[in-house]
């Protein structure tokens, strides 16, 4: 999950006469479909499909959409709105917006590592399962996951994004059957961005919501890195994605100064709310 | 009897059925029909929130069709107002004065759908003196061939302009916000219509959502409404019909797919999907919002001419004066037939 310069990859790649369907994205570098890595002259494995529950709707939310969200879409608002109330982390919605929109530019297919130029984000998949395949439950699709490099709205590294809810639950965490591509459903990369967020919060010094996105790159750099010239480039860049979407991070009414987990209701509970059940051969 | 609204095109029945047909003789069909559609106006462009309290307010209301469309105005105008300002106080305010002159103009003429001027003629020359002193357009100048039309080279203002017209002022306000031909973009332009002062987005708004309302609508002349439908849909057929179409079960994540008339993103954001087609870009939210117009104008001139004679007779003498053929037509024909 640790990550830090990302390019976005997008899923369309319907070319019609005169003109091609399209996820816009700032940084786009691929417009194939997300697929599997296979060694030369094997069949791509066959993953799994998954359907999870729809995006959620204005109506499925309480929380207020209108107010200090700048460009986020509309249609992902209840969505991010939704992770702050389920992981009751309060004013947490604006920020992940603001992370997804380094992350993904908003795109749920978002697929760093499918391009030829982005064997960076490969590389730093296959060294997240190399380095910690050992330590913790096995991955059904692990090798799928080593290839995968980061992806979904919020950039995580597939084998991170698999392993999410294990040093809170264990074996019990809830993905470690499925598939790196499961990071693509939104609901499912809610959950671990949720995850993610309260491990910061807990775990680390966390001074306000740059930190947050300075431990989402590598949260090394809240600790021996802070400082750091990458852990400042970091920080700039995220109040820069604040300003360019639109979102006031000093806003005291939409978002708290310092965020808190204290609340935090733990994975199962979030896991059920926000991704629901998984199907029985991945679950 | 089902009016028959062929007399504007083949396709506009079909087109009407995208939203689904009802009975304005119905409390309860009409009710339903518009808390679905402005549900989904209000989904669409960000203000459902605040719909949804303005609605449960009126629960109670006995006229459902004045009850939606105060609610729609009210939500609009105060999400608007919690959003970022588009243009400074100047422009909106030349804006404002501008789009009351082009309403009234529209509206003498039954043609609010899309509504052209001369800029030299209308207040401060459809300009505005920004912080420098220049002058500046106070509307972006959409006379290139764009989805709504071919351009609209002339005639050219009679008058020299101080900011630089040189071509008619157009705006498509039966889209609202999307209200260039060639400039669609994902958000809607007419959205940044407002400052700290001034909110012409919601002059425009209640335009477009006038659409709904039987006596504007029968006021509006559908053949302006159907030409430039003709052109959206020859414009876009082509992109569209690369698009798999959605089945429940088998899509996939993240693609757009053709899902009953509209376009669907299966679990991703529609705000970020579009096509790009010769005329320039198409976002999917401005596809569905254009789209959804049009349908929705031409289910509620059906309901309204099924219903005329016994519903409200005093519209009659709009149908007589019409200078629409297909509207008579269509009257007579109900009329005819009980």
């Amino acid at each position: 999950m640790s990550r830090l310069w990302v390019t976005v990859g997008t899923v369309l790649g319907v070319a019609g006469i005169g003109g091609a369907a399209m996820l816009y994205s700032r940084r786009a570098s691929a417009a194939s479909l997300p697929a599997p890595a296979a060694a030369p002259g094997q069949k791509p494995p066959s993953l799994p499909k998954i359907e999870l529950g729809p995006l959620p709707k204005a109506g499925d939310v309480t929380g207020d959409l209108t107010t200090n969200w700048g460009d986020t879409p509309v249609d992902l608002r209840p969505l991010f709105v939704l992770m702050e109330q389920v992981s009751k982390i309060e004013g947490s919605s604006r920020g992940f917006a603001v992370i997804a929109f380094r992350e993904s530019k908003f795109v749920t297919v978002a697929h760093n590592g499918n391009a030829a130029a982005e064997q960076d984000e490969r590389d730093s998949s296959r060294r997240a399962y190399k380095n910690n395949k050992d330590r913790n439950p096995p991955l059904k699709y692990g090798e799928q996951a080593a290839e995968f490099g980061s992806g979904g709205l919020f950039g995580l590294l597939a084998p991170y994004f698999l392993w999410t809810g294990v040093p809170e639950v264990g074996k019990k965490a809830p993905l470690l059957n499925a598939p790196p591509t499961l990071v693509f459903e939104p609901r499912a990369a809610a959950f671990a961005a949720c995850v993610y967020m309260q491990r910061l919060l807990a775990h680390y010094r966390v001074d306000d919501l740059a930190d947050i996105k300075v431990g989402w790159a590598n949260p090394s750099l809240l600790k021996d890195g802070r400082g750091s010239t990458k852990y400042h480039d970091v920080r700039a860049n995220f109040l820069g994605d604040a300003m360019a979407l639109g979102i006031d991070l000093t806003d005291a009414t939409t978002i708290p100064p310092k965020l808190n987990a204290t609340a935090w209701p733990g994975v199962p509970a979030v896991f059920k709310a926000l991704v629901g059940a998984l199907p029985q051969e991945i679950a | 009897m089902t009016p028959d609204l062929s007399c504007y095109g083949d396709d506009i029945p079909a087109l009407a059925d995208l939203v689904g047909d009802f009975d304005l003789r119905s409390p309860l069909d009409t009710r339903a029909w518009y808390t679905r559609e402005w549900e989904a106006l209000g989904e669409l462009l960000g203000f459902a929130q605040p719909l949804a309290a303005e609605l449960a307010a009126r629960r109670s209301a006995g006229d459902w069709i004045g009850a939606t469309s105060e609610a729609g105005l009210t939500a609009f105008a105060g999400w608007l107002r919690r959003s970022r300002a588009g243009v400074t106080d100047h422009q909106a305010v030349a804006q404002a004065r501008v789009l009351g002159q082009l309403i009234n103009m529209g509206r003498d003429r039954g043609e609010l759908w899309r509504v052209t001027a001369d800029p030299t003629t209308l207040e401060t020359g459809a300009c505005y003196q920004d912080e420098s002193g220049a002058w500046s357009r106070a509307f972006y100048p959409d006379t290139a061939p764009g989805y709504f039309g071919d351009g609209w080279t002339g005639p050219p203002p009679r008058a020299e302009s101080r900011c630089g017209w040189t071509t008619p002022l157009v705006l498509h306000l039966g889209t609202f916000p999307w209200v260039y031909s060639s400039r669609l973009d994902a958000s809607g332009p007419g959205l940044r219509w407002t400052s700290a002062t001034a909110a012409p987005a919601v002059d425009a708004f209640r335009i477009m959502t006038s659409g709904f309302q039987p006596e504007a609508n029968l006021r509006q002349d559908a053949r302006q409404v159907a030409a430039i439908y003709r052109h959206f849909k020859i414009q876009t057929a082509p992109l569209i019909a690369r698009l798999p179409s959605y089945r429940q079960g088998q899509a996939q994540v993240g693609r757009l797919y053709r899902r009953a008339g509209f376009l669907h993103v299966h679990q991703g954001s529609l705000h970020v999907a579009g096509i790009n087609g010769p005329r320039g870009q198409l976002p999917a939210t401005a596809y569905n919002h254009i789209i959804r117009r049009f349908a929705v104008f031409f289910a509620v001139r059906r309901a309204t001419v099924r219903a005329l004679t016994t519903w409200a007779p005093e519209m009659g003498s709009l149908v007589a004066t019409s200078m629409d053929p297909c509207l008579r037509a269509q009257v007579k024909g109900v009329a005819r037939a009980g």
